[in-house]
């Protein structure tokens, strides 16, 4: 294995030269472009990129336009784990073979995708990689609507939020299903490392990303993306709104090791209540009407709930 | 090399699959990607015992469908390596979005297909339908009538598939069961003669090159969308059927076996002749000898290259014809057969005063019988003798109930 | 970049990031890097922007928050100090104001067309209810 990029403080991390650039066509304010930015800057080795169909897709390879410094690919919207297990399966056959141009490197094989491209339509092939053990990791841009192709709902839209197929209206509050856990979900097929992260919480982001560039086997990432267009915020308080969902406990931060040993890996120091996260952003605005109030404090009891159960898995260390 | 060679006999004795697994393991194929579906699946249960029995040195990757085997064997080529697999019917119809995806990279995989009827009602057998679905998607299409053509196809399609001057994949087809399960003899090459015939791979645009990182997949919409897909469309009508041609010539040379890209049978002095595909050919080219017994002067012109079309051949090897039938073994769904309309569209401009008729047969595996075929030249000959076709321009044959006749 | 002919690119609509070869990526600033006409780092969105950021280096303390905090890789940092913003590449988004923390900020939002030199001449004291 390569040594792990020394990166001690953000002056430290301020020194990497990004493989991501500007000029894409992400909206101004997108989280999605500064979690690749912290992935990729977590290390110096090289790097293999495939991403799912979504907008992260779409606005970084537009001909006759690349915004990638490192080899990457775009097959479908279900499949940007397979295509990368796909080239990490050749880099291994050449390697045994001794056909590698270059047999020194330690490339990093990771795989981009939204929520609906990895909780939706490419939960089969995602699920497919982890259980057969590539060296691969997939991150999802985790921005809980289907938004490149306009705000429909998928199945990590929390409840409450307005989506254009799930909208609130006269008589409706909106999306009406829990968000999936499919943090479980992944942990459950025992991979070396699943963790969630948020961009707000760099450190915490660039030391669980290094540690999934360590273990050999698939990793699986789930990192909050919040979305200025469709959570609708405006684009500046894009890290604000980072910050309210991870200091409210909505996106708790924590890892779980081998599928069982759980770690939380950021505790605020003043928990945010959740109504001031949801207050913020404008698809949960007719939750504060006098008749759906009642789902805001639902909505506080489950993130109690989880933030129990999650020191209780953690202290049982199980 | 940490594999070893097998000795293989001057004939070896085997079905279409395991010819197919055998060509793939002679052309040391670094990536298969690959979920079970009959009729195909002894072809990757072939490469995987190979690789367990240390008979290749690559990997095997079994994933959790074909959409996934076709995206892996995307990415896996688009690393940089030699890429195959193998799928039939409900798979390969799964594997379609992939199958434009791997073309449109211009990505140089060799899927073997071993053709099975498509659901519903669901079939394990043999038909043409899954060849059908696949034939707008950008693929070369080899057809192979027998084991030991599906063995020597596979070795060809690399060749040209690989070729930098082409770098599109190509399926190799097989009738399922009929082909792919029957055991026939056939001369293999030596693995040192089949992998110096492929060659060794040269990477192109390879994601594992660190110093050149390469884009692959990207967005193209109304400003570049039609110059790319007519430079896919341009490459397979100039250069892919004489870099074909060139490997038949060199595959010849050391094997004796000659291919073409419409096989023609007692076609020179021929008045009529049947045109179809897979492993009818061979019955057909049988009834027509027992034909010319009898004083008809059938032919038989079986479809080698169905993508792209070898269109002046096809014109040419009809050219002196009185009556053709063009046997389609997939139910057209409200047309006339795809060979059917091959055949017309090729004619169509043409002095040729040929009467061409279509008949559907053999569909999930029915059998098309010499009885079938004797009728049929009796038929094509009583138009010949006309001087127009006696019958509606679509029968289906070997079906039960009523006469089915239209157009 | 000029629109070409279906006989006038590579096949498989591949594109490439650099003109040549590339050594090691990881060490090589962006100003040293061959980027080919089809990096995105040769284009521009400046013209996306209603609002630009301006940077008074005489309140930073290079805490990098904007460096890492930014969308479109446009806070030029180098040797761990903060030296611009790279403005064909900002969009405008305004992030980098948010995350400073200086009072008063080192980057402030301006319309497009205000004057570098005049709002920095201007620039708004120490905000003494926040300290």
């Amino acid at each position: 294995m390569s040594e792990m990029k020394k990166i001690k403080n953000l002056k430290e991390f301020s020194t990497s030269a990004d493989r991501f650039e500007g000029a894409n066509l992400l909206c101004p304010g997108c989280a999605h472009s500064i979690i690749v930015r912290e992935v990729l800057n977590a290390t110096n080795d090289d790097l293999i990129l495939s991403a799912s169909t979504g907008c992260l897709e779409v606005c970084t390879a537009v001909y006759p336009y690349t915004s990638w410094d490192a080899s990457w690919i775009h097959i479908g919207f279900e499949n940007s784990s397979t295509a990368v297990a796909g080239a990490e399966s050749m880099y291994k056959a050449l390697k045994k073979k001794g056909r590698l141009k270059q047999p020194d490197r330690n490339p990093k094989f990771v795989s981009f995708a939204g929520d609906g491209a990895s909780y939706d339509i490419g939960f089969q092939w995602i699920s497919g990689c982890m259980e057969r053990g590539h060296n691969i990791m997939h991150i999802v841009l985790d921005n809980e609507v289907y938004a490149n192709t306009g705000g429909q709902r998928s199945s990590s839209t929390p409840i409450g939020s307005s989506a254009t197929t799930s909208p609130a209206g006269r008589v409706s509050y909106g999306e009406k299903r829990n968000k999936k856990d499919i943090v479980s979900i992944m942990a459950a097929h025992n991979i070396p490392y699943v963790a969630q992260v948020a961009p707000n919480k760099w450190k915490d982001m660039v030391k669980k990303i290094q540690h999934g560039f360590a273990v050999e086997g698939p990793v699986f990432i789930n990192a909050v993306s919040p979305c200025t267009t469709e959570w609708k915020f405006d684009p500046k308080d894009t890290m604000n709104i980072a910050d309210l969902a991870t200091d409210s406990l909505v996106f708790p931060l924590y890892e779980i090791i081998d599928g069982h040993e759980l770690n939380i890996t950021y505790r605020p120091k003043n928990i945010v209540p959740v109504e001031e996260y949801l207050a913020a952003q404008g698809r949960f605005k007719h939750l504060f009407k006098d008749e759906y109030k009642y789902l805001i404090k639902e909505w506080q009891e489950r993130v109690d709930e989880k933030w129990a159960y999650l020191q209780r898995r953690e202290e049982a260390r199980v | 090399m940490a594999f070893d060679k097998m000795e293989l006999r001057d004939i070896e004795v085997w079905d279409g699959n395991f010819a197919a697994a055998q060509a793939m393991r002679q052309a040391q194929i670094d990536v298969v990607a690959a979920y079970p579906i009959t009729p195909s699946t002894p072809i990757v249960e072939g490469y995987a015992q190979f690789l367990a029995d240390g008979y290749i040195e690559g990997e095997f990757v079994m994933v959790e469908s074909e959409h996934a085997a076709m995206s892996g064997c995307i990415g896996a080529a688009a690393a940089g390596g030699r890429v195959a697999t193998a799928t039939s019917s409900q798979g390969f119809a799964l594997m379609v979005e992939t199958l434009y995806q791997a073309s449109g990279m211009r990505l140089p995989i060799v899927l073997n297909l071993v053709n099975r009827a498509l659901a519903s009602p669901l079939n394990v057998n043999g038909d043409h339908s899954d060849m059908y679905l696949g034939r707008d998607s950008g693929w070369i299409q080899f057809d192979a009538y027998s084991p030991q053509e599906a063995y020597d196809l596979n070795l060809i399609a690399f060749k040209v598939a690989e070729d930098h001057d082409i770098r599109l994949p190509a399926m190799v087809n097989q009738d399922g069961f009929l082909t792919s399960h029957t055991a026939q003899g056939l001369k293999p090459l030596s693995d040192d003669a089949a992998y110096a015939f492929v060659g060794e791979f040269k990477p192109m645009n390879d994601m594992l090159d660190f110093e050149h990182p390469v884009t692959h997949g990207v967005q193209t919409e109304e400003d570049w969308h039609f110059e790319h897909k007519a430079r896919q469309h341009n490459d397979l009508m100039v250069k892919v059927l004489p870099k074909i041609k060139e490997v038949f010539a060199d595959f010849e040379k050391i094997s004796g076996r000659k291919y073409n890209l419409v096989e023609k049978y007692d076609m020179d002095d021929a008045d009529i002749c049947v045109v179809c595909m897979g492993s009818s050919v061979e019955t057909a080219r049988e009834v027509a000898s027992e034909m010319r017994a009898n004083g008809i002067k059938a032919g038989v012109v079986g479809i080698r290259v169905l993508r792209p079309i070898p269109f002046f051949e096809i014109i040419e090897a009809l050219k002196d014809i009185k009556a053709i039938a063009a046997l389609d073994r997939s139910s057209p769904n409200g047309a006339a057969g795809m060979l059917f309309n091959e055949i017309a569209g090729a004619l169509f401009n043409t002095d040729s005063k040929a009467l061409l008729s279509g008949y559907v047969y053999g569909l999930g595996g029915r059998d098309l019988t010499k009885a079938h075929l004797v009728a049929l030249f009796k038929e094509l000959q009583a138009n010949a003798d006309a001087g127009k076709i006696t019958t509606q321009l679509q029968q289906f044959i070997g079906v039960r109930g009523p006469k089915l006749a239209y157009l | 970049m000029a629109k070409k002919g279906w006989d006038e690119f590579e096949i498989g609509a591949m594109l490439r990031t650099f003109d040549g070869k590339i050594d090691d990526i990881a060490a090589t600033r962006q100003e040293d890097r061959a980027y080919s006409q089809n990096s995105s780092y040769t284009a521009s969105v400046a013209d996306w922007r209603l609002i630009k950021p301006i940077f008074n280096k005489d309140y930073c303390i290079d805490c990098q928050f904007c460096w890492v905090y930014c969308p479109d890789v446009s806070i030029i940092s180098r040797d761990k100090k903060l030296i611009g913003v790279d403005m064909d590449h900002c969009k405008g988004c305004g992030i980098c104001v948010e995350v400073c923390p200086t009072n008063p900020k080192s980057l402030l939002m301006f319309p497009e067309q205000a004057d570098e030199e005049t709002e920095i001449a201007s620039w708004p004291k120490k905000d003494e209810e926040e300290a």
